[in-house]
């Protein structure tokens, strides 16, 4: 279904259908439950993605977005700067952040190398990352990318990049989701689950 | 309309919604397809996470007669290689394969036997085959399979023997003679090991492997795949070297 409302109305929507996971459909309805009565719902709305696309950055130290100079993680006394988790995007900080159980800090790589699609490493934040070990105090790095082929890619690049520092580098574990059944996991999961395994305390 | 099965392996894809994905497999029944995954992206699905690049699939797909992408319905998988995930290099290779598959290929253009030396060569990295030995061997065949196979018993220009000297030339595609030097712009002069191994390759013959693989045998087949293509594959920058 193409937009067909016309003038500014017809901007709104074309917008909106643009967000991921909204099409023309939601588009409308959003754009209606906005404008109709009482518009400060709206305008609050308008005011704050104006703010937020003035003052949100990324942090000086791992990248994350931030509207201060560094992210409250990286500013954070209680957080272990000594293990650094290395994740694509910001979103994956957010992840991590909503489990409550990582005290480490971050670093963002923005990105995975996808050389297919000119994602190179001058695209990502490596040397940032690199100069952040080489300066010290940095004991282990998580490699937290995807699961996937561009994921582990990016892994194996990073770890050839600080091998050299002598700093302790490891990779999120995989395999069989908690709660989850044996007989329905695909057997990729079972595999890894299986190459994985550890000492039953 | 009814779901059609397939054997393919995984070129590319990109992500359609929070939980679709459009995928491009290489199968080995119709060529290069483009494919809606719907709920693709989700770990629970009828995909069981087949969709990662360079997975070999069974798959279901649901073809389209007229616009509009087709879709899949079911995935399997059938063959990972765990060397792409352990070595750079091997990965790079990986990489160019899908480059030179989804670059060198149309859609519904069916190749079955550059499926299978795709899938054979995907074997022999994790086998432990040096990448760059891999990578030959896999421009041989594409550059054979798209009616450029290169000709390395006389030349490729006036076909008479190739003597003395031996030249490689990428636009007429294999060996040029002392006499046609002047028309095969860019040459490259290939030593007799490197020439002995094309030749072994073509008439197929097992060639062995080279203790160390030769600049100029790399040359000599980068550039003519890259004449081939009309542009310099952007992975040849990762498995070369920047050139």
């Amino acid at each position: 279904m193409a937009v067909t409302e016309q003038g500014v109305l017809g901007e709104v929507l074309q917008e909106l259908a643009r967000l991921p996971g909204i099409g023309p459909k939601s588009a409308e309805r959003i754009a209606h439950f906005l404008l109709a009565g009482d518009r400060s719902r709206a305008k609050a709305l308008a005011d704050v993605l104006q703010r937020a696309v003035e003052r949100i950055h990324q942090c000086r130290e791992c990248f994350n977005l931030t509207d201060q100079e560094l992210c409250p993680i990286c500013q954070d006394p209680k957080r272990d700067g000594s293990v650094l988790c290395v994740v694509e995007t910001p979103r994956d900080v957010s992840a991590f952040e909503r489990i409550g159980r990582y005290r480490g800090r971050y670093h963002v790589l923005g990105g995975r190398l996808a050389p297919l699609e000119n994602v190179g490493p001058e695209r990502l934040t490596l040397d940032a990352l690199l100069q952040r070990v080489q300066r010290g105090g940095v004991r282990e790095v998580i490699l937290a990318t995807s699961p996937t082929l561009e994921g582990d890619g990016t892994a194996l690049y990073v770890a050839n990049l600080l091998r050299p520092t002598g700093v302790a580098i490891t990779r999120l574990a995989r395999g069989l989701p908690t709660g989850g059944s044996l007989e329905l996991a695909n057997p990729q999961m079972l595999a890894d689950a299986l190459e994985g395994r550890r000492t039953f305390h | 309309m009814a779901a059609e099965a397939a054997i393919g392996l995984v070129i590319g894809g990109s992500d359609w919604s929070e939980s679709s994905r459009i995928v491009t497999l290489f199968t080995r029944e119709w060529g290069k397809v483009r494919a809606l995954a719907k709920g693709g992206r989700r770990l629970r699905s009828n995909f069981e996470i087949a969709f990662d690049l360079l997975t070999v699939c069974r798959v279901m797909v649901i073809r389209k007669s007229q616009s509009g992408l087709d879709l899949l319905t079911e995935a399997r998988v059938e063959e990972r290689f765990s060397v792409l995930r352990r070595r750079l290099a091997a990965l790079y290779v990986g990489y160019y394969m899908a480059e030179l598959l989804t670059e060198g290929t149309q859609e519904y253009d069916p190749h079955p036997a550059l499926f299978d030396r795709a899938v054979a060569q995907l074997r022999a990295l994790e086998q432990g085959m040096a990448p760059l030995q891999v990578a030959s061997e896999f421009e041989l065949a594409w550059l054979a399979e798209l009616g450029y196979r290169p000709r390395v018993d006389a030349c490729a220009v006036c076909g008479g023997r190739a003597e003395g000297e031996v030249l490689w030339s990428p636009s007429a595609a294999g060996m040029v003679c002392r006499h046609c030097r002047a028309e095969a712009r860019g040459a490259v002069r290939l030593t007799s090991a490197s020439w002995q191994w094309l030749q072994a390759q073509s008439s197929g013959q097992p060639a062995g492997n080279l203790t160390s693989w030769p600049a100029d045998l790399r040359a000599a087949l980068s550039l003519t795949v890259t004449h081939v293509l009309g542009r310099r594959p952007k992975m040849l920058r990762y498995v070369d070297g920047p050139s």
